[in-house]
């Protein structure tokens, strides 16, 4: 039993690590300086760990200021898709009405629209509204979600009946019945569609670039590649922003990981 | 069928509660669409101004090109090499991470920290490590004897480049809904199966498998929709190179659209992917759901 | 769909209202120059007070563009400019496309060199000339090759900006370790051949451990070296006296440099780093290869990196054993472009702008923030420039080699409005060539032809 164990946690560290290895080297690469990163053989763990490369971001984007736009930027986002997909999961659930499969179709195929056949429309729209340069612009033609709505459609089919028809006979309106008891018994359910929304809002960088022009609200997949420069190739810094950029996402996932996995086992994939 | 008075009122109400979502589809996703799809009618000026009608013209030239069948190979092979291994990979991890251990979340975040990197992240990172010689991973080849290929440079290894990449990519996802698939199977099904004799492999693929197909068919259906959408990793990597070897569809659509600023050509394209992608999607539907095991 | 065509009628009204400068194709260049003064706004129009510019420079150049305009704002108070960054070259060009449709485009914008055709035919440009005519601008200081390269039909269309030309990048100490002369860099075909095979050295499993020259496969280098090699890119005198009608690359000179480039890789003694352009200047900074071909923008970037651990040359791009008398280097970088889709005061006050920037002390401090040339010759008396050239002895082969080239189509620089796609192309002929799949000539015309079908199709789009 215990030999099991053992070869268990080997395979599992031996594993984490080959997954987790990009991303760790892109944390070494950040200490390093150009001058060691331009070597070969190739280094891998830093022989002199510097923090200038952070020291730099700093002094060359305002990263502060993209990572709290990006951060206001997703939960807005959050908030839309969590209400505009709970309402309409829950007609997909438990409302009936004729044409409920052909819509529910309908709204499963705007995951299979490929964004080039938007964007430029979508830019002239917001540029008409005079949404440029703003909040709502970066956040407000996210907020429907077919994704979080077919999840959330799946973790509503598993709420018992009888407790609908229970609240029925109460005399609950079906409105009722949504806030005082789907959704507090769907917490996993919507913690996987806050994740999913968060982190990919927070990696947008097309829209962003497009609709922004100043840089205060600017965006940190648009902080980035402005670390890439046009003419020279400065590997540290740009893994620095890496790193400092997805900070925030790893941290997310450390805390909602567990609810991730929950989210998804009550039911929302079993079909 | 006749529309009762009953009839409209639910889908009144129904229409209430999809109203948010669909005013905002509406407005972000298919009135453009429509436009793209007006749009791939007409000739356009690299501005993007309309000049003159060109009916089917985009499309007639798009399917008599040898450029674009060469984009669907591109597309099928990197969507034959990426959704099946990702999803098997994802499986075997899932599995190995499924088990009552202490720590185990350490290793659960670890190996789904894929999810939190964006596509331009991950693929800067791959690029330095697909370097052919100054990468880390044609070093720790040579290390074991191994010639390393060139990576990025041959267009066989190429797409097996940007195919790991994305797999790379996707795993978290994988393992995320892998293993809520897999923790939702009752013990009571393992426990009868041991009871029956079944061991290992046999315990894998008689009862496990089965048992998250409906996991496995999810991620089959999604993970098939971002592959043939995927754009930033190889515009990172191989800018749809070596020749032409990466340039899937959605790649040829963004040079189109965006480099050589041919919208009403670009369009043309798009509506064909979003086509097939629907067609696609059908598909698995019709056919690969039978398969799945719905408890 | 009505707002497509609301679009499509935005379109030609602006293009009636700017007095229908959009060119006919196909005549033949008139003799004097006709005065452009009518299409910039009166000389007695104020200024605006505020300017935006779009620019795709960041970090260290950012940051000197940044000072460029901080000195601006501060050395009067009519104007403020403000500089606002856009991503790359290519993105700021799609959100310049994009922003045109909508009529959001800024006064000023900084776009790159081969996006010249498309500004001109997009016919949102108030050429440069149109200024300099009105004002009796002088511009007899400027650098010929840089102000050569801008203009179409004589005519300058755009301010250069950021002026930057390829250098053979070498590593003395290798040199030195192989028997070469450090201070005589190959600069022939032949002779870079040459050193390459001696600058290769391989360990004992027989593995590469330096290669002697390593070119990355950019159409940029391609079109240099048809310019070194004196022949033509594009027809019409390549596309400067009329727009391109066909590419012309498939001749005797390219075959040349194809071939020369396959022999070296097939011989083992060039690197082959792909399109990767980045990889191939970290393959020269670790001593992977021993010499290779890049822009004078990356040569700061090189020193800082090298940081003593070698030293490092510069010399001529390399050119054909013949050395064409004909043949010389291309400017590359970037222009500004002063946007007719905004009022007359806006543009007014971009030319104030423009105006100031290329003043030699402005100049002269922005050669020595970035490495990018000066514009004006008088910039390279002052105390930055000369500051730098002493520091960076390593510039003054890129000085010489503009000066040297010959100012003629050849070295003027291929024109097209497809010249994005017409680089890609060549990369993937390159490629194809390269990896084998194709001889030379054979990849030469399909590439030829591949493009002639895009550049009819331009044209007809684009009349």
């Amino acid at each position: 039993m215990k030999l099991r164990n053992i070869a268990n946690y080997a395979l599992l560290v031996v594993g984490s690590i080959v997954v987790a290895f990009p991303l760790l080297l892109a944390l070494s690469y950040s200490l390093m300086s150009e001058s060691e990163i331009a070597t070969f053989p190739p280094p891998i763990l830093p022989a002199r760990p510097t923090l200038d490369n952070y020291a730099q971001v700093f002094a060359t984007i305002p990263i502060v200021r993209y990572l709290l736009n990006s951060f206001v930027v997703s939960s807005a986002v959050v908030v839309g898709q969590l209400l505009t997909a709970s309402l309409a999961a829950y007609a997909f659930s438990f409302l009936v009405f004729r044409g409920r499969q052909l819509l529910f179709f309908l709204f499963l195929s705007t995951l299979m629209i490929p964004w080039e056949a938007t964007i430029i429309p979508n830019y002239i729209t917001i540029r008409s509204i005079g949404w440029l340069d703003t909040y709502q612009g970066l956040a407000v033609p996210f907020m429907a979600t077919a994704f979080g709505t077919f999840l959330l459609r799946q973790a509503f089919l598993q709420i018992p009946r009888e407790l609908w028809d229970a609240a029925r006979i109460d005399g609950a309106t079906t409105f009722r019945f949504l806030v005082s008891t789907v959704i507090p018994l769907s917490r996993p359910a919507l913690g996987t569609v806050a994740i999913y929304g968060f982190l990919s809002t927070y990696n947008q960088y097309f829209w962003p670039l497009l609709i922004t022009n100043q840089t205060l609200m600017r965006t940190t997949q648009v902080g980035i590649a402005q670390l890439r420069f046009e003419e020279t190739l400065r590997w540290g810094l740009v893994m620095a922003g890496v790193i400092m950029v997805a900070v925030p996402t790893l941290a997310l996932l450390v805390l909602g990981q567990r609810q991730l996995i929950r989210g998804l086992t009550a039911g929302a994939v079993k079909g | 069928m006749r529309w009762t008075s009953r009839d409209l009122r639910s889908l009144g109400i129904g229409l209430a509660y999809l109203a948010p979502s669909l005013v905002l589809f509406a407005a972000f996703v298919f009135i453009p669409l429509a436009e793209t799809i007006n749009l791939s009618l007409f000739n356009t000026r690299a501005t993007g101004a309309i000049t003159t009608f060109a009916g089917l013209d985009h499309y007639l030239e798009l399917l008599t090109s040898p450029a674009f069948r060469t984009g669907l190979l591109a597309t099928a092979i990197f969507a034959i090499y990426t959704v099946p291994i990702g999803i098997a990979l994802g499986l075997v991890l899932a599995v190995l991470l499924n088990q009552r251990l202490r720590a185990i979340n350490v290793f659960r975040t670890m190996m789904s920290s894929t999810i939190a990197i964006s596509a331009a992240v991950g693929a800067l990172i791959w690029l330095l490590l697909f370097n052919p010689s100054l990468g880390l991973l044609n070093f720790v080849l040579s290390r074991v004897g191994v010639h390393g290929p060139e990576w990025l440079i041959q267009p066989t290894t190429a797409i097996i480049a940007v195919s790991i990449t994305t797999i790379w990519l996707t795993l978290g996802t994988n393992i995320i809904v892998l293993l809520s698939g897999l923790q939702g199977v009752p013990e009571e099904i393992y426990e009868a199966a041991r009871l029956d004799g079944a061991r290992g492999l046999r315990m894998f693929t008689r009862i496990t498998v089965p048992m998250v197909s409906p996991s496995l068919f999810f991620l089959f259906v999604v993970d098939t929709v971002a592959v043939l959408q995927a754009f930033t990793q190889i515009h990172v990597m191989t800018r749809g190179g070596p020749v032409d070897a990466t340039r899937v569809l959605v790649y040829s659509i963004y040079q189109d659209a965006f480099q050589n600023f041919q919208f009403g050509f670009a369009s043309a394209q798009a509506v064909i992917l979003l086509l097939l992608v629907m067609g696609l999607t059908l598909i698995q539907f019709r056919f690969v759901e039978r398969l799945v095991h719905y408890q | 769909m009505r707002r497509l065509a609301t679009l499509a009628l935005a379109f030609t009204m602006a293009a009636a209202a700017c007095g229908g400068t959009t060119p006919t194709g196909g005549t033949a260049p008139s003799g004097a120059p006709a005065d452009m003064s009518a299409l910039a706004p009166a000389k007695d129009v104020a200024p605006a007070a505020t300017l935006t510019w779009w620019h795709a420079m960041s970090g260290v150049n950012g940051d000197a563009l940044n000072k460029i305009v901080a000195g601006f704002n501060s050395s009067q108070t009519k104007i403020k400019v403000e500089a606002v960054f856009q991503g790359t070259y290519d993105d700021l060009l799609a959100k310049l496309n994009t922003a045109i449709a909508s009529n959001a485009a800024p006064a000023l914008v900084q776009v790159y060199d081969i996006g010249q055709r498309y500004m001109y035919d997009s016919g949102q440009v108030v050429p440069m000339q149109a200024f300099i005519d009105r004002d009796k601008f002088n511009t007899t200081d400027f650098e010929p090759a840089v102000i050569n390269y801008y203009k179409y039909q004589d005519k300058l269309q755009s301010m250069p900006f950021n002026a930057s030309t390829p250098l053979l990048y070498y590593n003395k100490d290798a040199f030195k370790e192989v028997g070469l002369d450090p201070a005589k860099p190959p600069v022939t075909f032949t002779e870079i051949a040459d050193a390459a095979k001696k600058l290769t050295k391989k360990d004992a499993s027989g593995a590469t451990v330096r290669f002697g020259f390593g070119p990355s496969i950019y159409g940029w280098l391609f079109e240099q070296l048809m310019a070194t090699s004196g022949a033509l890119y594009a027809d019409n005198g390549n596309g400067r006296d009329n727009r391109a009608t066909k590419v012309v690359y498939n001749s005797a000179a390219g075959k040349a440099i194809l071939d020369w480039w396959k022999a070296g890789v097939d011989g083992g003694y060039f690197y082959n780093p792909g399109i990767d352009n980045d990889g191939a200047a970290n393959a020269f900074n670790a001593q992977k290869t021993a010499m290779y071909i890049e822009s004078t923008a990356r040569l700061r970037g090189h020193i800082t990196t090298i940081a003593g651990k070698f030293e490092l040359g510069t010399g001529l791009y390399p050119r054909p054993d013949s050395k064409p008398k004909e043949g010389g280097n291309i400017i590359g970088g970037a222009s500004l472009y002063i946007m007719k889709s905004r009022p007359p005061a806006e543009q007014q006050a971009a030319w104030e702008f423009v105006k100031y920037a290329m003043t030699p002390a402005v100049q002269a401090q922005w050669q020595s923030d970035t490495g990018y040339y000066p514009i004006v010759k008088a910039a390279y008396d002052q105390g930055p420039s000369k500051d730098w050239s002493t520091k960076y002895p390593q510039f003054l082969a890129a000085i010489t080699e503009i000066r040297d080239s010959p100012q003629n189509r050849f070295t003027n620089g291929a024109v097209l409005g497809v010249m994005p796609q017409a680089r890609q192309r060549t990369q993937k002929m390159i490629e194809s060539v390269l990896l084998g799949q194709a001889t030379t000539q054979a990849a030469l015309d399909a590439a030829v032809e591949d493009m002639n079908t895009q550049i009819d199709k331009y044209n007809k789009a684009n009349p």
